[in-house]
């Protein structure tokens, strides 16, 4: 039967598995397990699933990965070179730089920005997890990912995002 | 040995964003394979994991600079690829086309990573796998993420911590929980 000594050594398997657990905790885990079957069946089958899992076929790339990645990179920059002369064309024209210049800056952040979905994969937290959560979801990584290469011209938003990842790069240090 | 090998993933980042374009497919060589890996174990489609991987370096040829060095690369690259897998999932789910059916993994093509790995192994692998992998689809998602990166990808506590912004306390109980959690699942199915 399984009682509350039961649920605190099961919460112990990890660290007991990974041997970090104090000597006093240890010998706490090692005495329960040797008088509760319940408890060591429980631990011998974490030990076999971990076996699995780590045996879990490994899958790969194919092949042609590589080439296929840089033939889309290729393609990506000859766009942007095309769009570097579209923009110049433009410049020549006083009366319409200006309006060309934003609304090409606007284009071009609506294009980088898909990443700024990005946050973090632990960002759901779970109920009952007993720790002090951060309030903000926001991964330090992930604002980094951001903060993105605003167009040159875009000096306001360029200044404020770079004082923005200043900041990130203060939390991550100190937090860590 | 060619110079490169011996070079840290982050020396390679900064060459990259020094404008040498070798140094980024270098990087793609070091982590194409463990990254596909990663992203099948969510989506069970290798075609679409191989797809996000690709996606995954894309983001990082267009934003280089966005990396910073106070943070290891890997932790920066499976941040961005497991973010990518995660709305992948989200929007599978909104689509409604995952459905049951996909348990089933059959139809996937597998690709070794070594060539020369008996074939007759494989498939008994990865049927053997097959259970293990529908108890791991059936798990909540930060389970699922957890077992992904400490027990597949056998990722550091810290690295999981950085990854996932995280204590590395909240990582260690998180570990447990999915583990026992999966081991349920796994008796479960069996029933
Ligand atoms: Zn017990």
């Amino acid at each position: 039967m399984q009682n509350n000594e039961c649920i605190y050594v099961s919460e112990q398997f990890t660290e007991y598995q990974d041997n970090s657990l104090s000597s006093e905790i240890r010998a706490r885990v090692d005495t329960h397990l040797a008088v509760c079957s319940l408890c060591r069946n429980t631990y011998q089958e974490l030990n076999d699933l971990l076996n699995r899992l780590h045996d879990l076929p490994a899958v790969g790339a194919k092949a042609d990965f590589t080439e296929n990645l840089l033939s889309r990179i290729e393609a990506l920059n000859q766009e942007s070179t095309w769009q570097k002369i579209y923009r110049s064309s433009y410049t020549r024209v006083a009366g319409y730089a200006v309006a060309a210049g934003f609304v090409f800056a606007l284009g071009l952040n609506i294009w980088i920005d898909p990443i700024s979905s990005v946050s973090p994969i632990g960002s759901q937290r779970i109920a009952g997890e007993g720790q002090v959560q951060k309030t903000s979801t926001d991964s330090p990584l992930a604002s980094q990912v951001d903060s993105v290469e605003y167009s040159k011209s875009d000096s306001i938003t360029f200044q404020r995002n770079t004082i923005n990842s200043g900041t990130q790069s203060l939390q991550l240090v100190s937090d860590r | 040995m060619n110079e490169i090998v011996r070079k840290t993933d982050e020396q390679l980042i900064a060459e990259f964003q020094g404008g040498d374009e070798l140094a980024f497919v270098e990087l793609v060589d070091r982590y194409k394979d463990r990254l596909i890996n990663f992203v099948y174990r969510f989506l069970n489609d290798m075609t679409d994991a191989e797809d996000l991987v690709q996606e995954t370096f894309l983001k990082v040829y267009k934003k280089k600079h966005a990396y910073r060095e106070i943070a290891k690369f890997s932790t920066w690259i499976y941040t961005i690829a497991g973010n990518l897998a995660r709305s992948e999932l989200r929007k599978r789910k909104r689509r409604k086309t995952y459905t049951m059916s996909s348990l089933s993994f059959e139809d996937n093509e597998f690709t070794p990573v070594d060539p020369d790995m008996d074939t007759e192994g494989v498939v008994f692998n990865s049927y053997a796998g097959e259970e293990i992998m529908k108890a791991i689809k059936q798990l909540p998602e930060p389970f699922k993420t957890i077992i992904i990166l400490r027990d597949i990808q056998e990722l550091s506590y810290e690295d999981i911590s950085t990854i996932l912004d995280i204590p590395m306390g909240t990582v260690k109980s998180r570990v447990n929980r999915a583990r026992l959690k999966l081991q349920e699942t796994l008796s479960y199915l069996r029933e």
